[in-house]
């Protein structure tokens, strides 16, 4: 019985991590709006978790650079499943004005499967809670299929 | 300690300053760019767009047929950096961003953006015959160069790139001097040439 109880409020209540990967700072600043009394994602239950071991949802931003590829890689399989992961903004997507660069290692589909990419170059704070209400959508999908 | 009670109160009775976005539908400020919507009847094939974009996210596939060439420009979204570059150089407004800003995709394809259209064959004219001017000049033996006056289009930029200053071009007139004493002959007018009318 309490396992129905906590499967419920897990869904209802899916933590964030936010992952910078090389980011501009633009889609960054956008994902805090988000957080902020104005547009108050918590309402909606999303909450910004300090350790990837406690998320649900990652969200990346940036193009994937590579000094940050690693460590990228390294945080998003500390995230136990069935994760989420969510491209902020059209650089982890496809590096964006970054392709072609030395330094970039991107885009993040390289490496993981990307499940909902939020289009936008920084995307409008509405647009990422469309992103995010869509993500805590397919977690809860995936986690009936886990069952 | 009054004033905090009255603002106390004030905020207990006002409107929540939290947008009730989900609910309630936002629309984006005016000028703000969005989901790009292409005109592909206006499209005069040009290419500009595709040139200018910064995220190199537009591109061109064609496809032969009976009637002429079917061209499909794909914007993709997801590499774009919606700084409408390819809507300001497009002639013909062809590219145009709209204020819609719900752009998210579970998978790639629902970020592209395509336009078909057909580029008719021009109905076929007997060719000109082309005539291509013969070399009128021969090189010099000292290494000093000689201009071929049928080719030349007096462009004047053998005149400016020239470290000596040694050549004198007036368009009007369409006189090409060499100052021979000064000449180098370092062969940069060769080089610069448009025409490669310069010899040496």
């Amino acid at each position: 019985m309490f396992k129905k109880l906590i499967d419920n409020a897990a869904a209802k209540s899916p933590w964030l991590f936010h992952i910078n990967a090389g980011s501009c700072n633009g889609c960054d600043i956008e994902l805090v709006a988000v957080l902020t009394p104005r547009y108050d994602a918590e309402r909606l239950g999303f909450k910004l978790a300090g350790t990837p071991r406690h998320a649900d949802i990652v969200v990346v931003s940036g193009p994937v650079t590579v000094q940050s590829k690693d460590r990228v890689l390294r945080t998003i399989e500390q995230v136990p499943d069935p994760k989420v992961i969510v491209t902020l903004g059209s650089c982890p997507r496809s590096c964006n004005v970054f392709k072609g660069s030395y330094s970039v290692a991107g885009p993040l589909d390289k490496y993981v499967p990307i499940d909902v990419s939020i289009a936008g170059c920084a995307p409008k704070p509405e647009a990422i809670i469309d992103g995010l209400a869509l993500a805590a959508k397919i977690l809860k999908e995936k986690r009936e299929a886990m069952k | 300690m009054l004033p905090f009670i009255k603002e106390a109160v004030e905020q207990l009775f006002s409107k929540p300053s939290t947008e009730a976005y989900p609910a309630v539908d936002v629309p984006a400020a005016p000028g703000y760019r969005g989901r790009i919507v292409f005109h592909a009847d206006k499209c005069i094939s040009c290419g500009m767009c595709e040139r200018v974009c910064a995220g190199g996210a537009i591109s061109t596939t064609s496809e032969e047929t009976e009637e002429g060439t079917l061209i499909t420009r794909r914007f993709f979204l997801g590499s774009c950096t919606f700084c409408a570059s390819c809507a300001d150089f497009c002639v013909k407004n062809a590219i145009e961003l709209t204020t819609d800003y719900h752009m998210v995709a579970r998978d790639e394809s629902e970020l592209v953006v395509t336009g078909t259209y057909l580029k008719k064959k021009p109905v076929k004219k007997a060719a000109p015959a082309v005539e291509e001017s013969a070399c009128t000049v021969k090189a010099r033996d000292d290494g000093l160069p000689v201009n071929d006056p049928n080719r030349c289009v007096y462009c004047t930029l053998c005149a400016k790139k020239c470290p000596a200053g040694a050549i004198t071009v007036d368009r009007k007139e369409k006189i090409w001097k060499l100052d021979e004493d000064k000449c180098i002959g370092c062969g940069t007018c060769h080089e610069v040439c448009p025409k490669k009318c310069i010899i040496m």
